[in-house]
């Protein structure tokens, strides 16, 4: 606690001595590898802007994970004083850490959201997999028409489904569970991952599935031994893609369940932390905060197969 | 009876007739080549035999057994593909096991049974050195070796070959080219070859089957083929630089370049055509000469001579000279349908 306290009050302090650190090291690390010579210090001075740029480009994105990391430790007194918001006046705080996990059903949330998420993403592959293939492989000209119908029923938006959507979850009788989101949301994720997925299956050249069949494979097993394996990263884009699209729905979520303790994140944590016109700051940004960083990471890692599907889809679609 | 029999075989897509009625035997051991300028049908031919394209009419039979209807993997055929298709998240030695582990479910291979076979092949390709890698890390003629282990290992009925030496670079396409009908030879395997490369077709085919327009224009050796056309197209589309065509009343006749040589090089003038060749241009290629000029009275349609360096004649351009074709080595051909006509008649009417 006394750590994390010095750590927050000196924090810019801190920052400006790693980066210094951090220069100094690349320095010292390119002056060892190729001596103190001119052109390197020239060097040096020449990239010296370019990184300056990166930098302050760096500060850009990162500032709002920022913010919410010093806010969450931020005692009320301090929250509205100006000037805002980098630097702590009061002694920083883990009480709205502490109210956030104790007082509100912030646990709950996440284990609805990871429910219905790893749910319907199961229920989402196992339609769009052998849907995305059909169309990549087997169609002539009506399945690409047939596909990018499939694809025009996501554009149609929740707010104008919430109604009749509403209608059969009360019949289904799964009214305030998070069930009724699990049947519910693969009405949007089916057809997005199924258009993502084609382009991965696409970019599988049709020769190998053929060699497998010769080599004395069925279809589905063609598939699975080799169109599977070779679009995986593309089946993991997808997966990380439409977990983030169950993670932040929010209509069908505050429609559908009226019980606190059922509901999921997206709609738990501004229902909750937000009574009326009062924003409990703290806690919201630090709800908010958690649970960026684990998706954060996520992204990146699979960016850069992201980009291709999405680009594939475009192209060859 | 031959191994593999193909009858009256039909592929249409939409209005293009891409087979249309092939009849085809091919024998037990023989290397057959289908030859054929690229869209002729031939490569869809192939994945017919493969059984990876539904025929519209007609009928394949292996061994006795008729496999119309059936999926590749129960025809007994392994294929090469052109891109070779290597699967490349497996190395060389998964790329050749993978057919054998396909057959699992019989309990016909055994994990020992499998790396000795695999082994064995890749042994006989030399490529046993290269097991571990990945498809990625091949040259290309290695990567051909890999695609003929794979599609060997089984000990397939019929291997079909879809152009693979067309990705290879002019120097190893030749020595590939004699390794595979070496390969071919020791392990008698019925090999059907599909390429457009008449030098390929010439080198490598027991029997050529030449096509065009989804059609079989003519069954035969090398030689009859070059030798004795059916056709015009035969005729036209093997050689280089092609038959010669000159055109009269009711027939074509042609002869090849090398056949048209100067008059005085004829041992034989009673049995040779004598023309009246006015020479354009000549061009030095090194073991040949290669002469562009019209026979007098069909100044519209241009006559190339290809005369050996070693004949010390001088060719002059923009001159007269006499040049001879032997009367076996003109052919004949219906102005109309184009097919082979007997010479010896119309020889007289020229």
């Amino acid at each position: 606690m006394a750590l994390l306290t010095w750590i927050l009050t000196n924090f810019w302090t801190l920052l400006l001595f790693l980066l210094v650190l951090l220069i100094g090291l690349r320095i010292a690390w390119r002056l060892r590898k190729y001596g103190a010579t001119r052109e390197e210090f020239s060097y040096i001075l020449r990239r010296s802007p370019f990184y300056f740029v990166v930098l302050i480009f760096c500060f850009f994105a990162v500032s709002p994970f920022l913010i919410m990391f010093l806010h969450t430790f931020k005692a009320d007194g301090d929250l509205y004083r100006r000037p805002q918001p980098f630097i702590f006046r009061q002694e920083p705080t883990i009480e709205h850490l502490d109210a956030l996990f104790n007082n509100t059903a912030y646990l709950d949330f996440i284990r609805n959201s990871i429910v219905v998420g790893v749910a319907v993403v199961l229920i989402t592959l196992v339609l769009s997999l052998p849907a995305a293939y059909a169309l990549a492989r087997l169609t002539g000209r009506w399945g690409e028409r047939a596909g990018i119908l499939m694809f025009l029923v996501y554009l149609l938006p929740p707010t104008l489904l919430f109604i009749p959507m509403f209608r059969i979850v009360v019949l289904l009788g799964l009214k305030d569970s998070p069930m009724s989101l699990i049947v519910v949301y693969p009405t949007f994720t089916v057809p997005f991952s199924m258009w993502l997925l084609q382009g991965f299956f696409k970019a599988v050249p049709p020769e190998l599935e053929e060699a497998a069949l010769v080599d004395g494979y069925n279809r589905v097993e063609a598939f699975l031994r080799v169109v599977l394996p070779l679009s995986l990263p593309g089946i993991i884009s997808t997966v990380v893609f439409t977990f983030t699209l169950t993670l932040h729905e929010f209509i069908y979520g505050l429609v559908f369940i009226a019980d606190t303790r059922q509901r999921t994140l997206s709609v738990g944590v501004p229902t909750e932390l937000i009574l009326g016109d009062v924003y409990f700051w703290q806690p919201l940004l630090a709800a908010a905060l958690i649970i960026a960083i684990p998706v954060g990471l996520a992204y990146n890692l699979f960016l850069d197969s992201l980009v291709q599907g999405f680009t594939m889809g475009a192209v060859k679609g | 009876m031959s191994l593999v029999q193909i009858s009256s075989l039909k592929k249409y897509f939409d209005t293009v007739h891409a087979v249309d009625g092939v009849d085809l035997e091919i024998e037990q051991g023989e290397f057959l080549v289908i030859l054929g300028p690229s869209g002729c049908g031939k490569t869809t031919l192939m994945r017919m035999i493969a059984g990876l394209e539904k025929p519209t009419a007609g009928q394949i039979s292996i061994g006795g057994a008729d496999v119309t209807a059936l999926p590749p993997r129960k025809r007994g055929v392994s294929m090469v593909f052109q891109s070779y298709a290597l699967y490349p998240h497996m190395n060389v030695f998964n790329n050749i096991a993978f057919p054998l582990r396909a057959q699992r479910r019989e309990k016909k291979y055994n994990k020992r049974s499998i790396r000795e076979k695999v082994e064995t092949t890749a042994g006989l390709l030399e490529i046993d050195m290269l097991l571990d890698r990945r498809p990625r890390q091949l040259s290309g003629g290695q990567r051909q070796r890999v695609a003929i282990a794979r599609a060997m290992v089984t000990q397939p009925a019929v291997l079909l070959l879809d152009e693979p030496l067309s990705n290879l670079d002019a120097k190893l396409r030749a020595n590939a080219r004699d390794e595979l009908k070496d390969f071919q030879r020791s392990s008698n395997i019925t090999a059907v070859f599909v390429t457009h490369d008449q030098i390929e077709a010439m080198g490598l085919g027991d029997r050529i089957v030449v096509m065009s327009e989804g059609k079989i224009q003519q069954i035969g050796t090398p030689q009859q083929i070059y030798d004795d056309p059916a056709n015009e197209f035969v005729a036209t589309f093997l050689g280089s630089p092609s038959m010669n065509m000159l055109s009269s009343n009711h027939f074509k006749f042609g002869f090849r370049p090398e056949h048209f040589l100067p008059k005085t090089l004829n041992d034989n003038p009673e049995n040779a055509r004598i023309f009246h060749y006015y020479v354009k241009r000549v061009e030095y290629l090194g073991s040949d000469r290669l002469v562009y000029g019209y026979v007098q009275g069909r100044e519209s349609e241009l006559t190339l001579a290809k005369v050996p360096s070693n004949v010390r004649v001088s060719l002059d351009v923009e001159s007269d000279y006499e040049f001879a074709v032997h009367n076996s080595d003109l052919k004949f051909f219906d102005a109309r349908s184009g097919l082979r006509i007997a010479e010896q008649n119309l020889a007289e009417a020229l």
